[in-house]
């Protein structure tokens, strides 16, 4: 827990008072605001806050799926404003990794198929190769026999797993991961979360929202988000456990 | 392909929509693969029946023609093409281009001939006895002349019952006065007296109201028989001999022959036989119950035929035969006629065995000489004696009247009847026309009269027999034009004709005729209206036309070049037709189908929005997205398109081995014969399978374009 907010080396993600509007007929909803951050390289970071507060716009924001209404959003050196539709998805391919909170792997492809998918999208690596890549990630998930299952024939933490390792088989410079164990029971999320955590350990770059405090417990880093805005860069657990209880008791 | 692995796995996860959509593409592909066949094989058959035939590859005639060449639209009455002034040095001309291989002359036109009144020829028979002092056969014909004037003054007496009497026209009631007067005791009584002007009376004022003087129109082509036979590989002389080289002479096609020369009740005996062979029965088929009440109906003409010598041989074959002791003939003659399924096959012999030898089969005999009547291209009634040497067929078209109405007559006689004057016949005409003093009639005016409506003439024709034979010749004879079916209802417009003698003089300027034979340069040496040009085996028809065309026009020729397809008129044409028929029923199955495919496609993508905004997310381009729906698209257009092209050539592979039957005689001669065997060429499977493609990619243009608007930002809200 040494890293801090100004981190030495250049940041994969880097926001620069960063406001985010969304526009409900008339009405403006303001979702973020003058967010700054910035996030290096090995980190395993956790955004928590209570829900609305905004976690996962700033998510979309940094995952080059949504444009920031003013200030800069910097990933892997480049400004996501001035990227065009095609630039923004190239990007995506390259240096981002997503894991959704409701898996959205191919139904029709196998796992082995839905991992490689990004692979084959790069267009980089030969068929041995991306079949090695792909093994490797599978075995290391622990869900290498069932590389030949659809995820209709998977559980819930299986194909989290498939898409957990669809998100890393490209090596990208950040995972990003909007609640990933919303949709698990605790015993699978525990797991996902060891799994991660040994990734991480390995280098990956981990970015998660979360409002689950056995996950908070993990990160490496919590930034606290309320209405929008950064109410700590560097929280500890037991702060937002604190604060959860705060607001669960009021 | 990875793609290619995802529209198969989605095709098979939506296997109800896709058998759908895949349905209507496999019957497209199919059809279109049937289609194409049928119309490649058809056109194939088409333009073997045609340029085999009678047309040639190319046609030329005059420049100048006020209409278009047709020559299978019905009679050519009317049209005016023109004519071809210096044949000879057309055919000169023309047969230096390279790739002809002949040039056949032509002129087509219709004639008539008057069939089979048998009072005539009775009355011949008759005159002939009485001039050789043969007392018994006098006596026997003399009785057969008084029963059939008998049986007219009877018809008269029904029909003027009908018909209001104050209608009749004086004429009308001289005429039944003198047929009454014919059929009279005190007439017979004094036969003996005087035969030849009795004779003369039954010649001039009773027999041209007798049963069958119906008068028979065809179609015929001039041309040079020698060529023409050689040179229309289609052409195959049935009964008789082909015209010998030179001579004047004339070919009936077969089938005109038996359709309309034949003895009715014995054609119809042939028809019911052919049809029952094709498995209709009578006691469902309404055209063999209709020829078989025709058959009871028109019983006289047969009693008409019979005399006192044969009727007794007659009603003694049938009482034996259907065992039956009545003697009125009519009743026996109407048990006979009343045949079924079962007796048919029997009652067919016995027609041949004991009635048919009896009676007097065809009208106009292999070996007669008829004589034809026609107008000049002026308006002229001309007549022009010629001798039938037989019959003709193309072969595999014997059943198609479009080809089967076609005869043939020599070049020489053509000319004389067409009014183009050969030296034979300007002096004749001459002679023929200070004789008699009688005024040509206007075009006009023969035409209005030949076209009268035929309800009109017959009210005031009390010709109880010719009505009833017009009425029948309109009804077999359907395929000719209605104004031409109903003519020989119509007598008026050949007023021309009863006023000059010109059976007579035609004799006369016949007979030493038709022994003549002309040379070559005879032949060619003349006016013809058209001439069919004959190209190698292998030579484009296109790059002759065009060869041909600048001969013409080099050598100042005045002519016009036309293809066979345009030459040929409406038949031509039906290709067309066809074609329209597929296209619509193409356009229906396909619109289906894209609607179809839209829809569902549309839906496919709603469904599927998470998940295509995923795959947005991980970095697929729009274009990627694009190229995903047209992969499910192409994937399922070759899948049915080949399934339906392969099971389309089943269908053409089972078509070619069982054939299809024409449907009538347009469809004969279409088919170049019965049946059509269709061919197919991978060409069609090539043009269904890009048909199907490109309808089913059409088709996912807009859901695909929908699809690349699911923005990432759609896969990563929770799924509720
Ligand atoms: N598409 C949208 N249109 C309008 N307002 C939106 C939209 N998405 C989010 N908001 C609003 O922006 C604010 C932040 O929403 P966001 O989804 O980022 O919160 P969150 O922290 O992810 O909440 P939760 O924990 O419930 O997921 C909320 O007030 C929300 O109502
Ligand atoms: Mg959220």
């Amino acid at each position: 827990m040494t890293t801090a907010y100004a981190a030495t080396e250049t940041p994969i993600v880097k926001l620069v008072n960063v406001d985010k509007d969304y526009e409900l007929g008339t009405v403006i909803v303001p979702a973020l605001r003058d967010v700054s951050l910035s996030i290096a390289a090995g980190e395993f970071t956790v955004i928590a806050g209570p829900s609305g507060s905004g976690k996962t716009t700033l998510l979309n924001l940094i995952g080059c799926v949504d444009i920031a209404t003013r200030g800069s959003v910097i990933i892997d050196g480049s400004d996501t404003k001035v990227l065009k539709d095609k630039q923004l998805t190239e990007l995506r391919l390259r240096s981002l990794g997503f894991i959704f909170q409701s898996f959205n792997l191919v139904g029709v492809l196998d796992a082995f198929d839905n991992v490689e998918f990004p692979l084959l999208l790069q267009g980089k690596l030969s068929k041995a190769d991306r079949r090695e890549r792909v093994m490797v990630l599978l075995r290391q998930l622990g869900i290498e026999q069932y590389s030949h299952h659809r995820p209709g024939e998977l559980s819930g933490g299986q194909r989290q797993r498939v898409a957990i390792a669809r998100a890393l088989v490209t090596e990208p410079r950040i995972v990003l991961a909007d609640e990933p164990t919303a949709n698990l029971d605790s015993k699978t999320g525990n797991s996902i979360l060891d799994s991660m955590q040994e990734l991480n350990a390995r280098g990956t770059t981990f970015l998660f929202s979360t409002h689950d405090p056995r996950v908070v417990s993990r990160a490496g880093r919590v930034i606290r988000l309320v209405d929008g805005e950064i109410a700590d860069h560097n929280a500890t657990a037991e702060d937002v456990a604190q604060l959860a209880a705060a607001a669960h008791a009021a | 392909m990875i793609l290619i692995r995802i529209a198969l796995r989605n095709l098979r996860g939506h296997w109800v929509k896709g058998l759908i959509v895949g349905g209507l593409l496999f019957l497209g592909a199919a059809l279109v693969v049937v289609g194409l066949s049928l119309l490649s094989t058809i056109d194939r058959s088409m333009a073997k029946s045609i340029v085999g035939s009678v047309s040639g590859n190319l046609q030329v005639y005059a420049k100048d023609a006020k209409d278009k060449l047709t020559l299978f639209a019905g009679m050519t009455d009317g049209t005016e093409i023109g004519h071809v002034e210096d044949f000879a040095k057309v055919r000169q001309t023309l047969e230096a281009v390279p790739g002809v291989k002949a040039v056949i002359p032509m002129g087509t036109d219709v004639a008539m001939v008057y069939g089979g009144n048998v009072l005539d020829v009775k009355l011949d028979q008759l005159r002939a006895a009485e001039k050789g002092k043969d007392k018994d056969k006098s006596k026997v014909v003399r009785a057969h002349v008084r029963k059939m004037v008998g049986l007219l003054a009877k018809d008269l007496d029904r029909m003027s019952d009908l018909r209001a009497v104050k209608n009749m026209s004086d004429e009308t009631k001289q005429a039944i006065a003198d047929v009454k007067q014919g059929g009279s005791d005190a007439f017979w009584a004094s036969f003996d007296k005087d035969p030849f002007t009795a004779l003369e009376f039954l010649e001039n004022k009773v027999a041209p109201l007798g049963l069958n003087a119906d008068m028979i129109w065809f179609r015929y082509i001039g041309t040079d028989l020698d060529r023409f036979a050689s040179n229309f590989e289609l052409f195959e002389v049935v009964d008789g001999t082909q015209v010998p080289k030179g001579q004047r002479g004339f070919l009936f096609n077969k089938l005109t022959y038996e359709e309309t020369i034949k003895h009715r009740t014995a054609r119809r005996f042939d028809k019911i036989r052919d049809r029952l062979a094709e498995g209709f029965t009578l006691k469902r088929d309404e055209d063999l119950q209709q020829w078989r009440k025709l058959n009871k109906d028109q019983m006289r003409e047969i009693t008409y035929q019979l005399d006192d010598r044969t009727e007794p041989m007659v009603r003694q074959f049938l009482q034996k035969h259907l065992d039956n002791s009545a003697s009125a003939i009519e009743v026996l003659l109407a048990q006979f006629m009343d045949i079924n399924d079962d007796n048919f096959g029997a009652r067919y012999t016995a027609f041949y065995a004991g009635i048919a030898p009896h009676l007097m089969l065809y009208s106009v005999k292999i070996g007669d000489v008829m004589t034809m009547k026609g107008f000049t291209s002026a308006g002229y009634p001309t007549t022009v004696n010629v001798k039938v040497y037989g019959t003709f067929r193309f072969k595999s078209l014997d059943k198609s009247m479009m080809a089967g109405g076609m005869n043939l007559i020599d070049l020489m006689s053509y000319r004389d009847l067409y009014g183009f004057l050969t030296a034979d016949r300007k002096e004749e005409l001459a002679k023929l026309q200070a004789q008699s003093g009688v005024k040509p009639p206007s075009h006009d005016r023969a035409e209005a009269d030949l076209f009268a409506d035929a309800d009109d003439e017959v009210e005031e024709l009390p010709r109880a027999a010719t009505v009833v034979a017009a009425n029948e010749v309109g009804k077999t004879n359907s395929e000719w034009p209605a104004a031409v079916a109903a003519a020989p209802a119509v007598e008026s417009g050949f007023d021309e004709f009863a006023k000059v003698d010109m059976k007579a003089s035609a004799k006369k300027y016949g007979e030493d005729l038709f022994g003549r034979v002309y040379a070559q340069p005879d032949i060619d040496g003349g006016v013809v209206r058209n001439a069919a040009i004959l190209l190698h085996n292998g030579i484009d028809e296109r790059q002759a036309k065009l060869a041909v065309q600048k001969a013409c026009n080099d050598h100042k020729l005045g002519l016009q070049v036309m293809d066979w397809r345009e030459a040929s008129g409406m038949i031509g044409q039906f290709l067309f037709v066809i074609y329209a028929v597929l296209a619509g029923s193409l356009f229906i199955i396909f619109f289906t189908a894209m609607v179809i495919i839209n829809n569902s496609t549309v839906l496919a993508t709603m469904e599927r929005t998470r998940e295509i905004g995923a795959l947005r997310a991980i970095g697929a381009q729009r274009s990627y997205i694009r190229k995903m729906f047209f992969v499910e698209g192409l994937v399922l257009a070759l899948l049915f398109g080949s399934l339906g092209s392969a099971f389309g050539g089943l269908v053409v592979a089972f078509f070619n081995a069982k054939g299809i039957a024409a449907f009538n005689d347009v469809f004969v001669f279409l088919f170049a014969g019965p049946r059509l065997y269709p061919t197919m060429s991978f060409t069609h499977v090539v043009v269904a399978l890009v048909v199907v493609t490109v309808v089913t990619l059409f088709s996912t243009l807009y859901p695909a374009w929908l699809a690349t608007r699911v923005t990432p930002l759609q896969a990563m809200q929770d799924a509720e």
